[in-house]
């Protein structure tokens, strides 16, 4: 184990006991407060994976919360399930609702997912009130026995406190083997460069319904929880007001590290105590909290102790004893058949075939417009054509989706390199690798293909480093899922000629293993020494096709460029 | 059931026309700064308490200063003070307006979206336990427009109150959209939506132009607020509810689109009231969510064609 992550379990450790040995010495009335912050802080990790983590903004983690709660009440009393079984009912139950709702919500934009979520809790509240017969309406439900764990009811707040606390740190444990690894580089990916980390390989969909489906059991553990410590449930574990406190506390916490949740939970349970003299109306003084950490901690609390809190390992790597990749390349040939691409009436993409080989360079030019952007978004899986075909050896990608693509050796590079600051350049390449690949030779992987990129001091920090560094950076993550065939959309745009010199061989060196590249630029001073083959297309056709030398004196890639000759 | 088809139609159409003056604000934001402004309910609540203090205040002075007019009616001094009160609400509102932006929007303009939604939050919380403190949760009745009670048309009874508040949305609603399709402040304001630093670099101040945007939706808010207090009465805990009412029509009415905002609004409210009115207030507020669910199911992009891309 790294020092880091040793320093970063002692914290965890440290964060977990404390609160309970200061609760037990308290008394029993801050005891039950504690036994609340710890209820709430499991509700908090859960919604820290789909808000924190993958940066979706659920607002039903309060429902789930509640249905939890109403789960575990309705088996207790009617039922007379005993704890273990009630309480993983109480997990699998909003587990499975969020399932079944994962399918119309989870693919829409962030503004449609906030609404579907809200709507779907506020269904869950009218359900809760006005079904009478099953959750009691408004009145609730009354009488929800203690837990009884091997025979023994547990009714003193004490036994409460230690078994809410323990079911916290074992969610903690949970939390951490989710995002554990790579799998945290993956989601920051995915939240901060979401084009980037789809066609890099990783399935979005995937992700977001695993997080999803734990983030509800995570809230319905919560709510069990709460039914049995309260020994009531009312519609109130349904109403926004609870989605909002774990809100709050996520944000006030910090949204990415378990401390943050559990940091958050204590403050915010405490809030109302230390504002007693404000009465009933202490919650003015909680949106006030809210807003000003909004404002002034971006990352909340577990962000101002970032220094000794390790989300993610930073670490130099050692310099490659090789360049060669650990994924091994297999030599496919990039098949275009026939792609049309319309935008309402303006047509992008007019038939258009274009076949790249292994080992070769094919250069595509034309003038701003001609489609040579749409070709490497609709190959990638970015945009559905309108008709065409396209193959990779004897594998059809026209249907794929844009992860699929890359996991079947068919990567790119983007015109503007969207970075993910959260990760260090190491970690952003890490991320793309192969799931097949354990972390070790993920590590030397990721490591040789920034050094193919020519990438050479990885451990700086993603924010620092030089637009030519970036575009390589790029290039790095677009190798790193091992492809076949590689699109490069403007790699040498704004860069010096020096650097342009330096990514030529770069580009060279790639293609010795059969790699095959489409190369899109404008600088012929670049393209036309390096390309095996040049392409041009004019208003989404191909209009000229050859060796480079016999392009550039093509008179219809001429007047491609510089309009038509005087008659 | 005593009210008549005819009754029930002007009852959603008031209803939804107030609507349309929450969801008209809910755009403007949204297509300003990108970000969904969750403190709009509260701040239509926020308006009704301004209405009701307004009128605590202007009644005994009108009483006072005012002729007597004894033959409309027993409190025929007030008769048209909602004429003075509405458009007095939304001054105070769009100073509120500002005062909002300085505060929710303003620190975080360079932060993704998703933050300022948060501080949105934040102050609808504020908003609505601030409304709690002062007020108290019982809830308060705001001023007629005009005045109370009801004309005949033939057989049908109509509200006058609710009639007035057709028209006094129209106004404002037709008095927005001039203002945004006509005017050069308009047409500023359109431009910094579109593209903020294009709009910059012809020398429109983004940030001012922001500002005027909130003043103008926290006005709009309020105008419904004043509106519906009458009829609706107006508590501390009513936000959440308009502000999902104005999130679901911007939902089906085309994200950004302020016409189809306003048609989706008064369609949600004429929905509601016959809904409620013939089989129950519940089975109109779950058709309603699970009709938005259903229109996303099978349109994940909304209802109408978007006019922006890719925000939150």
């Amino acid at each position: 184990m790294k020092a880091g992550s040793l320093r970063n379990v002692g914290i965890m450790a440290a964060l977990l006991i404390a609160p309970v040995a200061f609760a037990l010495s308290a008394g029993g009335y801050e005891q039950r407060i504690m036994t609340l912050a710890g209820i709430y802080a499991i509700a908090v990790l859960g919604y820290q994976l789909i808000f924190g983590r993958l940066g979706a903004l659920s607002l039903a983690q309060g429902s789930f919360f509640g249905i939890g709660a109403y789960t575990t009440g309705l088996l207790g009393i009617h039922l007379d399930w005993a704890f273990p079984a009630s309480f993983l009912a109480s997990l699998i139950i909003p587990a499975a609702i969020a399932c079944i709702i994962a399918i119309p919500v989870l693919r829409l934009e962030s503004h449609y997912f906030a609404l579907a979520t809200l709507g779907i809790s506020q269904i869950a509240l009218l359900v809760g009130v006005n079904w009478t017969e099953g959750t009691g309406g408004a009145n609730g439900l009354y009488g929800v026995p203690p837990m009884r764990i091997l025979g023994t009811a547990l009714d003193s707040s004490e036994a409460m406190l230690v078994v809410v606390w323990c079911v916290l740190a074992s969610a903690v444990l949970a939390f951490s083997w989710l995002v554990k690894g790579r799998a945290a580089h993956r989601l920051t990916l995915l939240r901060e460069a979401p084009e980037a980390a789809v066609t890099a390989g990783i399935d979005i969909g995937a992700r977001r319904l695993s997080l999803f489906v734990a983030s509800a059991a995570f809230g319905g553990a919560a709510g069990a929880l709460q039914a049995h410590s309260i020994g009531v449930v009312s519609p109130a574990v349904l109403e926004f007001q609870v989605m909002v406190s774990i809100l709050a506390m996520t944000v006030i916490g910090g949204r990415g590290h378990p401390a943050g949740a559990i940091l958050g939970a204590v403050l915010l349970v405490h809030l109302p105590e230390w504002f007693r003299f404000l009465e009933a109306h202490y919650l003015v003084a909680y949106g006030a909290a809210l807003l000003v950490a909004v404002i002034v901690m971006p990352e909340g609390l577990a962000g101002l102790f970032r220094r000794w809190l390790v989300t993610q390992e930073r670490w130099a790597p050692e310099p490659p004893r090789t360049s060669k990749p650990e994924a091994p390349t297999t030599l496919a040939v990039l098949h275009l058949v026939g792609l049309c691409k319309r935008y309402g009436g303006v047509v992008a993409l007019d038939n258009v075939s274009i076949t790249v080989v292994p080992g070769e360079i094919l250069g595509l030019i034309g003038p701003n417009g001609s489609g040579k952007s749409t070709l490497i978004n609709v190959a990638s899986g970015l945009q559905t054509p309108d008709a065409g075909e396209i193959r990779l050896g004897n594998l059809d990608l026209t249907g794929m989706p844009a992860h699929g693509r890359a996991r079947a050796g068919l990567s790119r590079t983007f015109q503007t390199p969207v970075q993910a600051l959260g990760l260090s350049p190491l970690e952003s390449v890490l991320a793309a690798c192969p799931a097949g690949l354990d972390e070790r030779r993920a590590e030397r992987h990721a490591a040789a293909c920034l050094s193919a990129a020519g990438l050479t001091a990885p451990a700086v920090p993603t924010t620092s480093l030089s637009p030519a560094e970036a575009r390589r950076l790029d290039l790095a993550r677009a190798l790193a899922s091992g492809p076949a065939v590689l699109l490069l959309d403007e790699p040498a745009a704004g860069l010096t000629p020096a650097e342009r010199d330096d990514l030529a061989c770069c580009l060279k060196r790639l293609t010795d293993s059969g790699l095959g590249l489409l190369l899109v630029d404008h600088t012929m001073d670049f393209l036309l020494p390096l390309a095996d083959r040049v392409i041009c297309l004019a208003t989404g056709s191909v209009v000229a096709e050859g060796p480079p030398s016999m392009v550039a004196r093509d008179p219809a890639a001429i007047a491609a460029y510089f309009g038509e000759p005087p008659p | 059931m005593g009210a008549s088809i005819p009754q029930l139609l002007v009852n959603g159409v008031a209803l939804g026309a107030a609507y349309a003056l929450i969801a008209l604000g809910f755009v403007l934001v949204i297509n300003a700064v990108g970000a969904v402004n969750f403190a709009q309910g509260d701040l239509v609540m926020a308006g009704g308490f301004v209405a009701v203090t307004i009128t605590e205040y202007l009644t005994p002075w009108a009483s006072d200063n005012l002729p007597d007019l004894a033959f409309i009616g027993p409190r025929a001094s007030a008769v048209g003070l909602g004429l003075v009160i509405l458009p007095l609400t939304m001054v105070v509102m769009a100073v509120l307006g500002l005062l909002f932006s300085a505060l929710a929007y303003a620190p975080l303009r360079h932060r993704p979206p998703v933050s300022v939604f948060i501080s949105t939050i934040a102050v609808g919380l504020i908003l609505q336990h601030g409304a709690n403190a002062v007020f108290g949760p019982e809830p308060r009745v705001g001023p007629p427009l005009v005045v109370d009670g009801n004309f005949a048309l033939g057989p049908i009874t109509l509200s006058i109150q609710q009639l007035s508040v057709i028209l006094a949305a129209g106004c404002l609603i037709t008095g927005t959209g001039l203002l945004l399709s006509r005017s050069q402040l308009g047409r500023q304001l359109r431009a910094v939506a579109q593209d903020p630093e294009m709009a910059e670099a012809i020398g429109i101040s983004a940030g001012h132009c922001i500002a005027i945007t909130f003043a103008l939706a926290v006005a709009l808010a309020g105008s419904a607020g004043m509106l519906l207090s009458n009829q609706f009465f107006v508590a501390p805990s009513d936000g959440g509810l308009f502000m999902l009412k104005a999130y679901i029509a911007v939902t089906l009415g085309g994200w950004g689109r302020l016409d189809g905002a306003a048609f989706a609004a008064l369609l949600i409210g004429v929905f509601e009231v016959m809904m409620a009115a013939f089989v129950s207030y519940v089975m109109a507020e779950a058709l309603l969510y699970a009709g938005v669910l259903l229109v996303l199911l099978v349109r994940p992009s909304g209802l109408l064609r978007e006019t922006i891309q890719r925000r939150t």
